[in-house]
């Protein structure tokens, strides 16, 4: 059982500047700390709230996919994908939580040093 | 505990690790036969195996099989009452899910709302530090 977010918006925006604010500060979280490549570090703060993760696919300005959490909860995957559309850009965001149900029996979750356990994870 | 694995219609490869116990869980909610069982149990609580068999399509055999398992899993409480075994569903689980997406759902929404107000005014100024 995997649950999922999903939020579509349309931008009066070309690709690329809807890309530079998607990865920038202020919106995913106050900093936004993302080593920009398949596997690389990411962390989110905002207001002391920290989520750290990791990156499982970029290809910008189209697309970005990484996992997040807060330590005490399960992670999640975040897809963003970012295309031309009508003069600007449309913007599909994906959240799921596919092992929201393993955390229920105290499986370590992919978080901080997920990145040697997502991707099997991903698969599933 | 073992988790019935032909009964795993998605094929997923399963969680990593050997830890039993979360493929239980992850197998206990991939098969319909189950999923059927949990919204029985949950519409008559403290059911048993043989009232469960009257109501699906399967034996009281099967049903015991698939109760095993989602009890394994964490999802149910069996109770004994005398010759009976009952059992309850806990739906933390689940209730947890719902939690989950209406959170995060207002989340995404609240972020959206942040772009849109940032790119429809100042479209025109192009990247910031392009």
């Amino acid at each position: 059982m995997t649950e999922r977010i999903e939020r579509e918006l349309w931008l009066p925006a070309p690709p690329d500047a809807v890309w530079e604010a998607v990865i920038g500060d202020g919106w995913l979280a106050d900093r936004v700390s993302l080593e920009l490549k398949p596997g690389g570090d990411a962390r989110f703060d905002s207001d002391g709230r920290v989520r750290n993760g990791w990156i499982e696919d970029v290809a910008a300005p189209e697309r970005l996919i990484f996992w997040w959490a807060c330590d005490d909860e399960p992670a999640s995957r975040v897809e963003l994908k970012i295309d031309e559309h009508r003069a600007g850009s449309r913007l599909r965001v994906v959240e799921t939580r596919p092992l929201e149900v393993l955390d229920l029996v105290g499986v370590p979750l992919p978080g901080v040093g997920g990145s040697t356990y997502g991707p099997a994870l991903v698969a599933a | 505990m073992n988790v019935p694995g032909a009964s795993d219609p998605a094929g997923a490869p399963g969680p990593p690790g050997d830890d039993d116990r979360a493929g239980a869980v992850f197998g206990a909610l991939s098969d319909p036969t189950r999923r059927a069982l949990l919204a029985a149990i949950a519409e008559h609580p403290a059911a048993t195996a043989t009232q469960l068999a009257s109501e699906l399509p399967i034996s009281r055999q099967a049903v015991v099989k698939h109760l095993n398992a989602l009890t394994d899993a964490g999802l149910l409480d069996r109770t004994r009452a005398g010759r009976e075994v009952r059992y309850q569903f806990t739906p933390a689980p689940l209730s947890d899910a719902v939690g989950w997406m209406a959170e995060v759902g207002a989340e995404w929404d609240d972020r959206l709302a942040v772009l849109r107000r940032q790119l429809g005014s100042d479209v025109h100024a192009g990247p910031r530090g392009a």
